[in-house]
């Protein structure tokens, strides 16, 4: 039993890895924008990412670093002062109305400032407790986590502008990405340091989590030798979910993605609407790429093992539905890891085939299932043509 | 008194075109103005620019006196303008509900809320009775209730100036009278209509002011009530317009073209039932109804588009059911397609090229699997010049670049000139303008009086009762009806044509 | 009898009139790519200067030069580096063509240079014999590679995207197999030499010291075929209608279904072709380390700055290893060769936004237009 459990723990990397970047690909293919650039902005997200972690390992701390410290400090404290707004709001004290924060009322010029100081503050409270404390691990993890996505949504813009607003073809605009980010990434990495390899410390892996995982099967499964990643990407589908079902921008994403021209009819910004789906894309492929280095090997070395294609693979198994791409995830991570974990399975290692054997059956299973489910494609009807307001 | 709506010097440019050419329009509150003009005349454009979906080169637009600007449909919407497009602009994959509150929804921290929205619309689906299911899917709902599904998405936004654009295409002559009702009601309550369409009797029957256009600029605006149809068509085109066809009697020949009970795979009304008919040599047999109730089906079953259940098709004697779209061809099928650009030509290929599209392979135009270049050419400006097929740069021209009335005739000029026995012609005179809609009759009459059977599918009633020696009427996939154009009438024709009615059908 | 006497001095004129017309039209097509081009060189320039001034100039001209600055060697080391690109590339054009997009061909390659390395090791047969046949099994490997993501695409209408990306992983796999089962050379993890008889002719005679051989005038000749069944046979009308409007071949009763998987099997066994050029030298051999040739993907970058025609891929597949062949000259100048390619990277991405560019480019020599004629008005006034 035990094997099993290992097996299982030791797929959720790839899983975890194929769901974030899929779902990243749902949003913009849903509005009706391919992006095959996803392994492009997983290197580029990842690079910068792990650079990060490698910088935050490290005393004493470099000038790049408390850049990073400070960025993601300022995303925290901001994220919190606004949820408190909203959360004093709701519980009835309108002083804390989000309305007071619009940049726009000149009125609001004195309680922005106020929050402005604050923020200040806070973010350099943050930042000198690293100093003197240090920084625990795991939150150098979410650090460069949060770093990646910031990079990859950067990055996913060069994409979005060519294929929306100068109406390029999306895919030679993707594959523009592709080739850059890894030669950016060795140019820069060579010119830097020497050498193309990040490496980073040895492991983010939690071997059990305290309470959860003693659990019995239950604790097994999910709460021993897990990344955080693993938590990252299941709270992601479930938001991700709700946002491109139930909500008003879902929708609207939706009808970009079945008939743009009618949503243009009613008001619709379609270019702003298909920008925002593909940054973040740009997001979680680059969370992505950082955490898929980060679980499966000890240094960045400017690859993501064509991760950001099977990404797409599995969207396109997963019928572009949110059910459908954790299923088809699942899958490949099984699938993947069976590779490289058959030998700890006397039934499969007695049998003697060599490991490429193995990596093989993803793949093959892929070309397969296709080729039975393709007939009932769902794709998203205005996929990958190029919006014109000028036809009608 | 002010007027309701006053769009002032209006000119649009697309290009070098001038699709408005300082085009005034004045439109009082409670009245039914319609636009009248050809296909291209600017009606659409003009009313675009109302809407927001165009800004124009020059000119200004007041509402209620007051000049407004108008950017995009969300400016057009709280003046009060709304519009129900020619092609519906909804998205199949959603529910009534969502298609309607699309770019105005009632949300709480971002996620939809629906109550609101609702009883808002029930409310409105009662006084006006307009029923359709809220949770149903487009996709799933007739073509009527999409067209009221467009109507309450300009009701929901308390539109009180409502724009048709050419709304009774779709629809059964009862339908097209409930419409009416409709529009004389909302005009009763003083909303103000704006009707676009080139249908004549339907302005005579609802309209009480007519701005006719022509080639983009404005011929002059007239009462309804005091203008002959003459008139008007006159203004419309330029010049007298005949509305008679000259159709000689001749002899029919044999039947050359027999389908029998066939069977096609569809959704729901949309499958073609047991359906028989025969088509003979010197006939033109009219197929009418209402689009979607199987005819695109049945024509794209006929020439092999889509898999043939059950049932068999014959040409000429031989058994064609199961045969690839080449053979059918080369047994002696001619097809002018529905949609022209989708299935009759290459767009970005040049004209000589999509002249010979159908039997490029054959030997006259090539040796050993090499093209022949210049027959190709020769044989295409023969075309250009017996069907008066005009382009930029002549057989070189991408087609894309030609206007649909050349392209159009480009396809019909391929189908005739092609060694053919039997013609199926597909909505053939669609989107075209008058002087075009003239030349095409009267190919199809002239490919008639040479014993060639023609099969004319088409939504224009009176193409349809002009042209046909027979009418079958198609509802829900089955043929309804067998009718004589010279002894029936249009709405005998529409109550077949909405299933109220069948006949006995030896056809 | 009357003689006509040639006037030679006509025929030159019109000659020079012909190829005058013939370059100016050429210019007017392919301004989309030198506009790529010179962009993306412009931009690689403003990178060099940010990390090393001094030596950006040298280095960009070094780049340029790009083979030549080896001499003889350096060319011929460049003819054979673009032979296999301009297959690729070539592939993925014709792919294109006909509306498909083969991102497979780095799959297709590989098939091809592991099925011709096979024969050239472990089959005898007589010099000449022996390297057409491993040129043809390379091939006709490579067809096959292709011919599957065609056949899912046309019978079951699976994205050939995808599928194309999935053969490619399982030829890294397969060939780690095979090479290891057949052709291992386990001192070095990679397959064996090939024997000398199934060696392409070599050019070493023209170009010393390179690894030059007559892959280039074998690619040429492909791609003059290839660009003559796309554009003058009846197989070329219907790929380019069926990519054009696939509804529209259809109706015209052209069997769309064979069209596909005819262009992805054409196309595959132009990859299959690179391979086998490639790797039918002694001395170059496939490692037992997974790896998905590049070649594939530099492909794509030839193929789209060639503008999709198989003339184009020519043109650009030489250009493209020229500058790479300049990169490797250029590392003499502490910046690594990884510049180039994010200068094939610009390129590529101002490739595809070229349409858009243009109509940027004409507004603002309007506008200098406009700008030039009102300072020129006012110096007449003066």
């Amino acid at each position: 039993m035990d094997i099993l459990y290992l097996l299982i723990q030791n797929a959720y990397p790839t899983m975890t890895v194929l769901l974030i970047v899929a779902l990243g690909g749902l949003l913009t293919e849903r509005s009706g924008v391919t992006n095959i650039a996803l392994e492009g902005i997983m290197i580029f997200g990842a690079f910068l990412g792990v650079w990060a972690i490698h910088g935050l390992e490290i005393y004493p701390f470099t000038v790049m670093t408390i850049i990073v410290m400070i960025l993601v400090s300022l995303v925290w404290v901001i994220s919190i002062a606004l949820l408190i707004h909203f959360g004093l709001s709701k519980l009835g004290l309108k002083e804390f109305s989000l309305k007071r924060l619009n940049f726009k009322n000149p009125e609001n010029k004195g309680y922005i400032a106020i929050n402005i100081i604050f923020v200040i503050i806070f973010t350099g409270l943050i930042v000198l407790s690293f100093f003197v404390f240090g920084i625990p691990k795991q939150l150098i993890l979410i650090m460069g986590i949060m770093i990646g996505g910031m990079v990859g949504a950067l990055y996913a813009m060069i994409h979005a502008y060519a294929s929306i607003h100068m109406k390029a073809d999306q895919v030679i605009s993707a594959t523009a990405l592709n080739l850059f980010a890894p030669a950016f990434a060795i140019f820069t990495a060579r010119f830097i340091q020497r050498g193309q390899q990040i490496p980073f410390s040895s492991s983010f892996m939690i071997q059990k989590v305290p309470l959860l995982g003693d659990i019995p099967v239950i604790g097994d499964l999910f709460f021993s030798r897990v990344f955080i990643s693993f938590y990252i990407a299941l709270a992601l589908l479930v938001i991700l979910w709700i946002i491109v079902y139930k909500s008003k921008f879902g929708l609207r994403l939706r009808a970009c993605g079945e008939n743009p021209h009618a949503a243009d009819s009613l008001g619709i910004n379609i270019y702003k609407l298909r920008f925002k789906a593909v940054v973040l894309s740009g997001l979680f492929a680059g969370m992505g790429g950082v955490i898929f280095v980060i679980s499966t090997s000890t240094e960045f070395n400017v690859t993501v093992a064509g991760f950001g294609f099977l990404a797409i693979a599995v969207l396109i198994f997963g019928n572009w539905r949110p059910r459908g791409i954790l299923m088809a995830a699942i899958f490949f991570g099984f699938t993947k890891t069976l590779a490289s974990s058959y030998t700890a399975l006397p039934v499969l290692y007695d049998l003697g085939f060599q490991r490429e054997y193995y990596e093989l059956i993803p793949y093959i299973a892929t070309l397969i299932i296709l080729a039975f489910f393709s007939k009932n494609s769902q794709a998203p009807k205005a996929l990958g043509q190029i919006y014109d307001q000028g036809k009608r | 008194m002010a007027y309701k709506v006053e769009m002032r010097h209006i000119t649009k440019i697309f290009g070098t075109l001038y699709a408005n050419d300082d085009v005034t329009l004045q439109v009082k509150q409670g009245e039914i103005h319609a636009l009248l003009g050809e296909n291209g005349a600017g009606k659409s454009t003009l009313m675009s620019v109302l809407f927001g979906l165009y800004h124009p080169e020059q000119g200004d637009i007041l509402i209620d006196g007051q000049p407004v600007v108008i950017k995009n449909p969300n400016d057009a919407n709280r003046l009060g303008i709304g519009m129900v497009h020619q092609h519906f602009k909804l998205v199949d994959t959603f529910t009534v509900l969502d298609n309607i509150i699309l770019g105005v929804e009632d949300t709480k921290n971002g996620i939809i809320q629906y109550d609101q929205a609702i009883k808002k619309l029930e409310h409105l689906i009662q006084t006006y009775k307009l029923h359709v299911d809220l949770k149903a899917y487009i996709k799933d709902i007739t073509v009527g209730q999409q067209q009221r599904v467009e109507i309450l998405k300009m009701l929901y936004r308390d539109a009180d100036i409502l724009i048709f654009d050419e709304p009774t295409a779709v629809l059964t002559p009862q339908e097209i009278h409930e419409l009416m009702n409709i529009m004389r009601g909302f005009a009763k309550e003083g909303k103000t209509i704006l009707l676009i369409t080139h249908k004549l009797n339907e302005i005579k029957a609802v309209a009480d002011i007519c701005t006719v256009l022509r080639r983009g600029k404005k011929i002059g605006t007239v009462s309804v009530k005091d203008t002959s149809i003459e008139t008007l068509a006159e203004m419309m085109v330029g010049r007298e317009v005949s509305f008679s066809v000259d159709k000689p009697e001749i002899n029919q020949g044999e039947t050359i073209f027999k389908v029998e009970h066939l069977n096609v795979s569809g959704q729901g009304r949309h499958s073609v039932k047991d359906v028989s008919f025969e088509v003979h040599r010197g006939e033109i047999l009219g197929i009418a109804g209402i689009d979607g109730n199987g005819q695109t089906e049945l024509i794209h079953a006929l020439t092999g588009l889509k898999p043939i259940l059950s049932g068999q098709v014959s040409l000429m004697g031989s058994d064609i059911t199961h045969l690839p779209i080449r053979k059918k061809y080369e047994i002696g099928m001619s097809h002018i397609p529905e949609d022209r650009q989708k299935h009759g030509v290459v767009m970005d290929f040049d004209l000589q090229s999509n002249l010979i599209l159908q039997n490029y392979y054959q030997p006259q135009f090539q040796k050993h699997s090499f093209l022949k270049f210049d027959i190709i050419q020769d044989h295409a400006n023969e075309l250009i010049n017996r069907f008066d097929i005009r382009s930029e740069r002549g057989a070189k021209t991408i087609v894309r670049q030609m206007s649909g009335g050349n392209q159009q005739k480009a396809i019909l000029g391929r189908e005739i000139s092609r060694n053919h026995e039997l013609l199926i012609a597909v909505q053939p005179t669609r989107g075209l303008d008058v002087g075009a809609i003239e030349y095409i009759h009267s190919q199809l009459i002239a490919e008639r009086n040479q014993q060639k059977a023609v099969l004319l599918i088409s939504l224009e009633l009176e193409e349809i009762m002009n042209l046909s020696d027979r009418i079958l009427v198609m509802y829900e996939g089955e043929i309804v009806g067998e009718l004589d154009p010279k002894k029936t009438t249009v709405n005998e024709l529409g109550l077949y044509m909405s299933g109220a009615k069948r006949g006995d059908v030896h056809a | 009898m009357h003689e006509k006497k040639i006037n030679m001095k006509d025929v030159i004129k019109n000659v020079g009139k012909v190829i005058y017309r013939g370059l100016k039209r050429a210019f007017i097509v392919m301004k989309p790519s030198l506009v790529a081009i010179g962009l993306g060189l412009l931009i690689g320039l403003m990178i060099m200067i940010i990390f090393d001034a001094g030596d950006a100039f040298p280095a960009l001209g070094t780049l340029l030069i790009g083979g030549f600055n080896g001499g003889l060697r350096g060319i011929g080391n460049t003819l054979y580096q673009a032979a296999p690109i301009i297959l690729t590339g070539l592939a993925v054009a014709f792919a294109f063509r006909t509306g498909l997009f083969n991102i497979g061909a780095s799959g297709q390659m590989m098939m091809g240079a592991y099925v011709a390395i096979h024969i050239g090791v472990r089959y005898s047969l007589p010099g000449t014999l022996h390297w057409i046949v491993a040129f043809l099994a390379g091939m006709l490997a490579g067809a096959i590679w292709g011919l599957i993501p065609g056949l899912l695409k046309a019978l079951s209408n699976v994205n050939e995207v995808v599928s194309s990306i999935m053969m490619n992983y399982i030829a890294g796999n397969l060939l780690i197999i095979l090479i290891m089962r057949y052709v291992f050379n386990s001192s070095y993890s990679r397959s064996l030499n090939i024997l000398r008889t199934a060696e392409l002719p070599l050019l070493t005679s023209v170009f010393p010291g390179s690894t030059a051989n007559i892959g280039i005038f074998i690619a040429i000749i492909v791609v003059v075929i290839a660009h003559i069944i796309l554009h003058k046979t009846t197989l070329g009308f219907g790929l380019r209608a069926s990519g054009f409007s696939m509804p529209g071949s259809k109706y015209a009763g052209m069997n769309t279904k064979a069209n596909i998987i005819t262009a992805m099997t054409l196309s595959g066994s132009f990859a299959g072709m690179a391979g086998a050029i490639a790797f039918l030298v002694v001395g170059k051999n496939i490692g037992t380390a997974f790896e998905i040739f590049p070649q594939g993907f530099d492909g794509i970058s030839v193929a789209l700055l060639g503008l999709g025609e198989p003339i184009g891929a020519l043109f650009a597949g030489l250009f493209l290893a020229n500058i790479r062949m300049g990169a490797f000259y250029m590392q003499r100048y502490s910046f690594v060769p990884q510049i180039i390619d994010m200068i094939i990277a610009v390129i590529v991405y101002v490739t595809a936004i070229s349409s858009a560019l243009q109509i940027v480019f004409k507004r603002y020599r309007e506008q200098i237009k406009s700008w030039s004629k009102r300072i020129f008005k006012k110096k007449e006034g003066q």
